[in-house]
């Protein structure tokens, strides 16, 4: 407590000085100032009123004798006054005053002043004048409703006097000055989670002025994208898309947002991801270039810093999926070619990577595969080629659209024929990226081998997980197989569970066989939920498969509930767990917005 | 339903006290009650919001609360004037008792506990009176603010904001006004005429007159059957008794800028006509002075040239067919007068002369 209190005296000092220096916040700077400390001079606030409330009127004075003149400062302030809830503490501190009782002058004095204080800030028509209070009085009328409607005309003027400024152009006269467009976003600053203000906001945001700098206020984009995210405001799509386009740290603070949300909700879904990005409205807004090749590029540090862990590669493809159908539906409005989204890709890749899969026949998804292999291939081993980036950017363009591996997969373990090439080597360079030819040669030759074994057996009437585990296994005279193939084979031998006819029987067996830690149990789980993710995309029946997939994953799912040391935990792809904050902070290293000063 | 509508009446009346200072033998008790009275209206207003037997009874006894007799001293307007106004019953009748000042102190205190319980206290209501005051509170600095923002430049725009949400709220009053008499919206606008500063009234009038056909109503209402008011009638109420009162009228004419009445004149051509009846009037008075060349009146409250030519001028810039009517009524005031074309025979003459229409 004593030092609670020591604590509290000091910023009772620094807030006192404070106040002096911002007076009624006239000047520019006092402004300024005033806007970068109003939320924490609400807790400040907070905190006062839960000392107050503790003791009566007198005991307040003795402890805080510049009480009154603080208190009077932050009424007569209407910056703090419009902020959040700071009106509403200040009320509750002015109440704490009020002596029920009072015994002498000095206390009735108090009461009588405090009495005024509260009435500034809640009741008389102070800054009106003298004629229109008796007006809206001789009608019958209440402030309160004298003040929304006063606002709301307001608002409503200002709203059209902006959007006439914009269309008006050329008409110097009746332009808005720039200044005064400053000043209204300044303004706008505390007020921005007041309902009535949004129109102002959103006709802010979307002006479009005629002067080469940015007119409006950074703190205003700053604040309004915080309210936004933390969804007190709600903005038209058109309005945000523009704050972020005029606003890069917005845009950086928006996508770290959602990194935060994706790292944080429950692995292994999907679907969840895919809602959290919608209702981030990044792929919508990643439409326009500008925006795509920033949130790109911080998905490619987050990748990079995370050493490609899983939870980033998945939220890289959902964001893709969203991306690819938001364009689909601009498609009459915004015309940006491939090129300008993905500046360092050969656009043909580009291209046929986009395709959709549900507009090809099934029979005749070995084309594009082997298509995209063959491209793909040829950048990678091309050693004369730089403009298209070397392995890594090819890899990362690649596993945004990451559901043609699986397909691969897919493919490889139902085909009776010989595994072609191509496919091979598509498996091998998606899940290790990094390997040169030799160590992807030897890869695609093991691959080769349990596919051999694995066909046989899908014709066997009486499969054993033993059988499994055998066509499985590593030879024995070879080197051991590297962590990246190990779970290449182990999705093969997924794949198989799920489309063999015995598989269904054995399914459990092998899977305790497979996955005796927990780190395995949530890669099989993971793997599972893409595929039931990639099969509704692509309106895949197989209703028996799927039932299966369904079964074993939410087997899976109680299995990790029952064990909380896992849960939550970022899986490094060598196998050791990180922490979510970890991962979080590795991410937010390189990016610019680091926490404010 | 006796019972609730004694409480009704009973509620008004304390509403009424709150703001005088009577208030003054208030103690907590007392202050306990009114807030528990209009909690209970507030919860009258949910459950029998749908209920329109009951809500129509009740708007029936809130008319009879009306003062439009004139001559007393007590507002036109009863504290609840319809159902609608029982939800936020206790948010009136609270700022009324925050204002006044000849409370006591220990029965303030109390209204204090009782408005701002603080944080932590659940909400039972969504809306609680702590919410709406803050929210009051927060308006008004918005309001503040936007001033503060360089409104001063164009001072006008914000004269326009404030001008237009008294006449907005001017028009929500009188459709409530008990149209069981024809008489009730005349009788109510004469009081208020009497009551209010008139420069102010007039400037909402011409405000009222010129609002969008399409204007949003001010507050919330459902409609319900028996009651299809739009702010149109509001409209229609005050030309009404704008035509029946010359004496607001001629004041309406007078003080009031000329492109302004202009305005009104083309939105309502019955007004148009009383107004130019008005000029008509007031150019006879004005007579010329050989020796200045000018044409004066003989007494102070007559309307000089200048004046009379400011407005002329204005409504000949207006669209037609207010500007074909007005020159049609020039044209014959002078042809009527002997259709000079000389100067200072005739006022008519001039006038057109000057405006640069003669022929």
């Amino acid at each position: 407590m004593a030092q609670d209190s020591v604590g509290f005296s000091s910023d009772y000092q620094f807030w006192m000085q404070k106040l002096s220096l911002w007076d009624q916040a006239s000047t520019l700077e006092t402004q300024k100032d005033t806007c970068l400390h109003l939320p924490r001079f609400q807790e400040f606030l907070r905190q006062m009123y839960e000392v107050l409330k503790e003791m009566d009127s007198n005991m307040i004075i003795e402890r805080f004798p510049t009480i009154g003149q603080l208190l009077a400062k932050t009424c007569w302030n209407p910056y703090i006054l419009a902020f959040d809830e700071s009106q509403k503490i200040l009320l509750w501190c002015l109440c704490c005053l009020i002596n029920k009782e009072p015994q002498n002058s000095e206390e009735l004095k108090l009461n009588s002043w405090t009495r005024g204080l509260l009435s500034h800030v809640l009741s008389a028509f102070k800054f009106d004048t003298k004629e229109v209070g008796l007006f809206i009085q001789g009608l019958g009328y209440a402030p309160a409703d004298y003040y929304s409607g006063l606002l709301k005309n307001m608002v409503l003027s200002l709203v059209s006097e902006l959007r006439e400024n914009h269309l008006n152009g050329f008409n110097t006269q009746r332009r808005m000055a720039p200044e005064k467009i400053r000043f209204l976003s300044r303004v706008c600053v505390p007020l921005v989670t007041l309902p009535d203000i949004q129109p102002l906001v959103e006709a802010l945001l979307t002006y479009h002025g005629h002067e080469p700098q940015e007119v409006l206020w950074p703190e205003f984009f700053d604040a309004v994208n915080e309210a936004f995210l933390l969804k007190k405001i709600s903005l038209p799509t058109s309005a945000v898309i523009c704050l972020w386009l005029r606003h890069l740290p917005s845009l950086e603070k928006a996508t770290l947002h959602l990194f935060e949300k994706l790292i944080s909700s429950e692995r292994n879904f999907l679907r969840r991801i895919e809602c959290f990005l919608k209702d981030s409205l990044l792929p919508e807004a990643a439409c326009y270039p500008a925006i795509f090749r920033i949130v790109d590029e911080m998905f490619r540090y987050a990748l990079l810093e995370t050493d490609g862990a899983p939870e980033v590669l998945a939220a890289i493809q959902v964001f893709t999926w969203c991306f690819v159908e938001a364009l689909e539906k601009q498609n009459k409005q915004l015309k940006f070619t491939l090129k300008t989204y993905f500046p360092y890709a050969s656009p043909s890749l580009v291209m046929v990577l986009l395709q959709h899969p549900k507009d090809i026949p099934q029979k005749l998804w070995h084309q594009p595969l082997k298509h995209i292999s063959e491209m793909l291939r040829e950048i990678v081993e091309d050693q004369t080629h730089g403009s298209y980036g070397g392995p890594f950017e090819c890899w990362f363009l690649f596993i945004h659209f990451g559901g043609w591996a699986d397909i691969a997969a897919e493919q490889l373990v139902m085909s009776e024929a010989e595994p072609p090439e191509a496919l091979l080597w598509l498996l091998a360079f998606s899940h290790s990226p990094r390997d040169r030819s030799q160590q992807r040669a030897q890869t695609m030759v093991e691959v080769k081998a349990v596919l051999s074994h694995l066909k046989k057996l899908l014709r066997s009437p009486t499969l054993s997980a033993r059988d499994l585990q055998a066509a499985a296994a590593e030879s024995q005279d070879r080197d051991p197989r590297p962590p990246s193939c190990q779970q290449l084979i182990r999705h093969l031998l997924l794949n198989f569970l799920l489309w063999a006819p015995g598989g269904h029987a054995i399914a459990r067996e092998v899977i305790t066989l497979m996955a005796p830690t927990d780190e395995l149990s949530h890669e099989i789980a993971g793997f599972l939920d893409q595929t039931l993710y990639r099969w509704d995309r692509l309106c895949l029946e197989a209703p028996r498969s799927r039932k299966l997939a369904r079964e074993l994953l939410a087997e899976l799912h109680a299995h990790i509930q029952h064990r909380p040391a896992a849960h939550g935990a970022a899986v490094h792809a060598a196998g050791s767990p990180r922490s979510r904050d970890e991962t979080m902070r590795l991410i937010r290293r390189g990016t610019s917005s680091e926490d404010e000063p | 339903m006796e019972s609730l509508l004694q409480h009704f009446e009973r509620f008004s009346e304390v509403l009424a006290v709150s703001r005088t200072t009577h208030v003054r033998t208030w103690d907590t008790a007392t202050v306990r009650r009114a807030l528990q009275w209009a909690r209970y209206l507030r919860h009258v207003h949910r459950r029998f919001g749908r209920h329109v037997r009951i809500r129509m009874a009740l708007e029936r006894r809130l008319q009879n609360q009306w003062r439009l007799e004139g001559g007393s001293g007590s507002s036109p307007v009863p504290g609840l004037t319809n159902f609608q106004a029982l939800e936020r019953c206790d948010l009136l009748l609270s700022l009324r008792l925050l204002e006044n000042r000849a409370l006591g102190d220990a029965a303030y205190h109390y209204l204090l506990q009782e408005l701002f319980p603080g944080p932590g206290v659940p909400d039972a209501d969504p809306e609680t009176l702590q919410g709406s005051l803050a929210r009051l509170a927060r308006r008004r600095s918005a309001v503040h603010l936007l001033r503060l923002s360089g409104y001063g430049e164009n001072s006008v725009l914000e004269e326009d904001s404030v001008l237009k949400t008294q006449a907005e709220l001017l028009l929500a009053r009188l459709r409530e006004v008990p149209k069981a008499e024809a008489e009730g919206p005349s009788r109510f606008l004469s009081i208020l005429w009497e009551r209010l500063p008139q420069n102010n009234f007039l400037r909402v009038i011409a405000a009222a007159l010129l609002l969008p056909p399409s204007s949003p109503r001010p507050q919330e209402e459902e409609l319900e059957p028996g009651t299809p008011k739009t702010l149109a009638d509001g409209d229609q109420e005050l030309v009404r008794w704008l035509l029946t009162k010359s004496d607001v009228m001629a004041a309406f004419c007078r003080n009031l800028p000329a492109g302004l009445l202009t305005s009104v004149a083309g939105r309502h051509p019955e007004l148009s006509r009383v107004y130019l009846g008005l000029l008509a009037d007031w150019a006879r008075h004005l007579h010329y002075d050989l020796q200045k060349g000018i044409w004066i009146g003989t007494e102070s409250q007559h309307v000089p040239w200048e004046e009379l030519y400011g407005k002329f001028q204005s409504l000949c810039q207006a669209p037609p067919p207010l500007k074909d009517d007005v020159l049609a009524a020039l044209e014959s005031c002078k042809a009527k007068d002997g259709d000079f074309q000389v100067r200072g025979l005739s006022i008519w003459t001039d006038l057109l002369l000057a405006l640069g229409c003669g022929s």
